[in-house]
This record gives C-alpha cells, structure tokens and sequence, in this order.
C-alpha cells in the first residue's frame, strides 16, 4: 500500500543513545573545518538512505527552525 | 570548405567582453535592399515580423516558410554570428537536431558538426563519473544524435539559405528597430536603414533580438534577474593534440588553480576550453594573449602547438521575463530568458521557443485556429523558461560554490562521488538540455505535453519513413495516429473528424496486421509508438512542433475534444 509519507517526529532510533555516541566519537579531535566536512558527508549519507524528497524537505525545513 | 561561404580564416587574436570580438572566422554578408516602405513612401503592413536574424529568429522564419506563411524578418547587422567574430552556442541537442531536420538544414549540420555523446566528469586527476548519452531511452529512439557540436553562425547561415531558397519570408538586413508601439489591432515598428527610416504595422511581432532586447522595456516586460560574480574566459584553439571526442569537464582542475574548466570539440577541429576564472577578475587582464597562452600550456603542455581562434571572456547571468506573450509581442530565445551556458539550456531553447510559436502563428494566419492558441505559448516555453533559468542556477551554484558552507557541502559531495555511486548525482557539472515537457498549457491534455522523437517507421511499400515526414504531409495540420484496428465505428468517427478538423490521420499496423480504410504506414519494431509514449491499442494526436498534445485508447469523444483542445477551439477561450 503506497501512503503518503511525511517526516517521522516519533522514536525510530533503535539505539539513540548509542547513535549519539557515535556521531561524537566520529567528531573527537577533529578541528572545526574536519567536522564540518564529515556532517556534510554524512547528512548527505543519511539523505540518500531517507530518499523521500517529501521528507526531505520537511526535514530541512525543521532543522532550520530551532526551538525560540 | 563548405558551400556556404564560412569558414576558419587566418588566426588573428583579439579579446573583449561578452563575445563581442575575434576575427577567427569569416562570416557571410548579405546586401543591404531598400524595403518597398521606402521606395514607395508608405507605412508597410505585414502579419508577421521578426525582429533579430540570430538562431531563434531564423528558426522562426524559416519554420514559417514551411508552412507558406509570410514574414518579414529584420536585422540590424549584415551577418550570422556576432559582427564578425565567432561562435556562440556549439552544442545542439537532438530536439534542436530534429527540428532543424524538418526545416531542412540537418544534413549540412550533420555533415558540418561533430557528434558526441560520452561526458566525463574529473575532480582533480579523479574521474568522478562518465555518461553515454547513447545509452539512454531518452535519445536512442531519434534518428537524429544525441547531440551535435557546432558553431553557431553555421547553422544560422544554413538557415539563411534554406529561408532564401523557401521563399515567402523576407530578410532585411541592415534594419535596425528604434521604437514600437501596440494597440489592441497591431503593433507599429519605426525602423531605421542606411536608406532611411519607415514604419512597419504588424500583425504580430516575434521579438528575437537577444539578452539585451530594447521590446523588453518598450512593452513593459518585468524582468526577473540574477547576476552572480562568476567570471569564465574561453579560448576557441586549433591546436596539435587530439583529444577524444567527448565532453570533458573539471570541476576541480589542477592545471586552472583548482577551478573549473570545459573541454568540448566543435567543426573545422576547433575545440573549445574554457576557463572558470577568480570571481572578480579583470575580464581584460584573463584575456590577454599571453595570459590565454600560458593557461593553455599548463593543459596541454609546452609542446603543444596552439593557434587561438577567438578569446571571449564573460559572466554569467540568468534572466526571465514576466510573460512570454505581452499583447501582439512574443519574446523568443535570449530575448525572453538568458541563462547561464551550463546543459546548453540557452540555444536550444530559443530553437524550441521558436517552433513552438511558429505553428501556432501560422494556424491561427490560416484560420485553423483561433488567436487563443497564442496564449499557450507562453504557457509552454516560460514553463520550460522558468525550468531552465532554475536547472541552469543549480549548476552555477554548484560550480561557484559561497564561501563557507556551500564550499564545504561540493567538498564532500566531490568526496562522496569519488566512493559511492549515489553521490555522482550530487555532482552537478550541467544537467544537459531536454525537449522540455508541458505541464500547465491549456492546450494539451493530462495526457500529452511530451515530445515525440524523430523515429524511423515503414512507409506502405516498405521503404523507411520518420516522423517528420509524416508532420510533413501534414502540413501544419494535427497528426492523428491511429495504432491497431479501431474498428468499424472507430474508422468512421475518424473519417468524420477528419473532414471536420484542420487534421491528418493515419492508421499505424504492427508487422502483420491489415490496414483498414485509413492511410497507414507499418511500425515493426515498435518505435513510433514508443516516442507516442503509448502502449497496445490507442491514439495520439501529434502537433506541428512534433509534441503529443493527448494520448488515449479508444477512438471515441475524447479524441475530438483533445483536437479541439489542441487548437484552442474548445469555446472556453
């Protein structure tokens, strides 16, 4: 059944905490231009393992709005 | 040396801004005639002018010459390509091809041009990926290539000929267009000639004449632009090396300080390079013989031979007007959009915008349809407008990346490429242009607004055939293709339609079926119905500019709906 898909705002982690972990310990020693070359690498990893251009846009459009 | 009297002339260098210099080639000229206005003293009047004799204008003209409709195109130069000095465009795609096919100037092209379909992408030393547009269902149907090189001023002088040899649309070089005005009746132009100066009254207008239109301002037009402060440089060369016949492009290239470079082959062996340059250079220092030379020795090599044809450096830019139509103006090519060169998205645009109108213009001058066909122009080509200027920015954006994040984000996604097949999407080297799709016109059904390919068939007698013949025979006329046996019902309606309809009709059979009391031709493998994009027994009503305007099954209602449709003659209007 094909239903529309949108951005999930509920638990999908199955390890959160051990996901947390990993993105720090990826960033450790590393100095502000590596770190941010490996989110860009890996936000374009993950986006192509969601795919969904729907969500996609969701997502950007939430990340770009913080909490006030 | 081809017939046409153009041709690689003595290497003399020169450089300037926005291809305005060179004198690499020699250009035709045409003689200056005083137009009757003068020699009879009177305001001339004429159903249509086009105004500017450049790619989309001669298209225009020489389109309408098929169709025996008069026009009257002027010029304000005596030459193809840019006042003696080079090329443009270089790169046509098979859509392009395929209408310059039904004008009658392909086999020139073809013979002139160089074909091309493999491009590969490099970062650094690092090819990043490769295509083989050759490969690909989009293109393999066409009898026409993928993509031809050329310069430019070649296909326009073959034009130029084809429009003289046609007859019935007349060419005024050396008149220039100072003023117009328009009234819900026409559109009066002041024009000016070494002879003097007249008034035109115009039933149409077709503006062509380039980026820096004046009808812009004249009819009110809005201007939607976007200036960015990235600077190429091109250096047109003849030289003794011979790469491979294929697109080449760096997007990191070790031999241009890491920047961006171009590398495409055009007719009479001149390839093409060009340079991404520092943002904000100084376009006359970048084009400064020595400067171009020492950029070509770190390319190629010190033992290189170059001879440079023409040296253009240039900025890119991207414009797009508010409407394509405004009243009795139509704006056509560079004149309704400019976008950067990235897909060849500009050239082949204007070809298509031209075709597009062409048709509709000459439907409605011989009373097959109603002006209201008109507005559908610019429903289509600003749709195809608008998708160009967006896909074009895309590229620039990747290629001249702000500083900062945009930087960091092409840095991984070039990583990225260089390890995972997903990422070489990411990598946006120019996306090349497409016979664009209709979405929103009002004149083509849910079901249509896609271009047919220029595929082969079989005549009755077995003897091959391609779709332009068939739009051909059709004469500016709907094509109505019928594929497999619509019955006896089916036949009769399409008799009747056909009596009624300002439309052709032919019954297209598999290998062994048996015609009925249709015209048919014999599609054996299939193809024709593959470029109808429609599949077992159904129909499709093709337009003069070889686009479906609607597809369906059954021969019932729907089919006399869409022909009205497609020519605006549904009473809604």
């Amino acid at each position: 059944m094909k239903v529309p898909t949108s951005m999930k705002t509920t638990l999908n982690f199955q390890d959160a905490d051990a996901f947390y972990e990993q993105l720090l310990d990826a960033h450790e020693g590393l100095d502000r231009d590596r770190s941010e070359l490996l989110n860009a690498r890996l936000i374009l990893l993950l986006a192509n393992q969601v795919g969904d251009a729907e969500v996609l846009r969701e997502c950007v459009r939430a990340a770009a709005r913080p909490p006030e | 040396m081809d017939e046409l009297r153009t041709g690689y002339a003595d290497t003399t260098f020169s450089n300037g801004y926005e291809f305005t210099q060179g004198r690499g080639y020699q250009l035709p000229e045409y003689p200056f005639t005083a137009p009757a206005e003068l020699l009879e003293g009177r305001t001339g009047e004429h159903p249509i002018v086009i105004v500017g004799a450049g790619l989309a204008g001669l298209t225009a003209a020489c389109a309408l010459a098929t169709y025996g409709v008069p026009a009257i195109v002027l010029d304000e130069d005596n030459t193809v390509g840019v006042k003696g000095a080079s090329s443009r465009g270089i790169c046509y795609t098979q859509k392009s091809l395929e209408i310059f096919h039904r004008l009658g100037v392909y086999e020139r092209i073809a013979r002139k041009g160089i074909q091309w379909s493999v491009g590969r992408t490099f970062a650094g030393k690092d090819e990043v990926y490769s295509f083989d547009l050759k490969q690909q269902s989009a293109y393999n149907l066409s009898t026409q290539p993928p993509f031809i090189n050329i310069q430019q001023f070649y296909i326009e002088g073959y034009l130029v000929e084809r429009i003289q040899e046609l007859g019935g649309v007349e060419l005024r070089w050396m008149n220039r267009v100072t003023a117009f005005e328009q009234d819900a009746d026409g559109a009066t132009l002041s024009v000016t000639t070494p002879a003097g100066d007249y008034r035109i009254r115009a039933g149409h207008v077709v503006d062509a004449s380039g980026s820096r239109s004046p009808f812009r301002q004249w009819a009110g037009a809005a201007v939607t632009a976007r200036k960015g402060d990235d600077r190429w440089c091109i250096a047109d060369v003849r030289f003794s090396k011979h790469p491979p016949v294929e697109r080449h492009t760096w997007i990191e290239a070790p031999f241009n300080e890491n920047r961006a470079v171009w590398q495409h082959l055009m007719g009479d062996d001149v390839w093409r390079i060009d340079y991404q340059m520092a943002p904000n250079c100084d376009p006359e220092e970048v084009s400064r013989e020595e400067v171009v030379r020492e950029r070509l020795r770190r390319q190629f090599g010190a033992d290189c031979e170059v001879e440079i044809v023409w040296v253009g450096p240039y900025a890119y830019r991207s414009e797009c007007v508010d409407a394509m139509r405004h009243g009795r103006l139509y704006f056509v090519g560079d004149a309704a959009k400019v976008v950067s060169p990235f897909g060849a998205r500009g050239g082949n645009t204007g070809v298509a915008d031209a075709d597009n109108l062409a048709w509709k213009l000459a439907a409605v001058q011989k009373g097959r349809a109603p002006e209201a066909l008109l507005d559908s122009y610019h429903e289509e080509r600003h749709e195809a407008a608008q998708q160009n200027v967006l896909v074009t920015n895309r590229t620039a954006r990747f290629l001249r990346p702000a500083d900062g994040i945009e930087k960091v984000f092409r840095t991984a996604a070039v990583g990225l490429a260089k390890q995972f097949p997903f990422a070489r999407q990411l990598v946006n080297t120019g996306r090349m242009a497409i016979a664009n799709p209709y979405t929103r016109s009002s004149v083509c059904e849910k079901t249509g607004g896609q271009s047919v390919q220029n595929v082969a068939f079989q005549w009755p007698d077995g003897t091959r055939g391609v779709v332009n013949e068939l739009l051909k025979w059709a004469d500016g006329r709907l094509l109505l293709l019928v594929f497999g046996d619509p019955g006896r019902a089916g036949l009769a309606r399409l008799r009747e339609l056909v009596q009624a309809a300002p439309l052709r009709c032919v019954q297209v059979l598999g290998p062994t079926d048996r015609p009925g009391a249709l015209e048919h031709v014999r599609d054996p493998e299939g193809h024709l119905q593959g470029a109808c994009h429609v599949f077992g027994h159904a129909w499709a009503l093709v337009r003069p500019d070889s686009y479906v305007a609607a597809t369906g099954e059954s021969v019932d209602a729907a089919v006399i709906q869409a022909v009205a449709r497609a020519l605006a003659a549904n009473g809604d209007a």
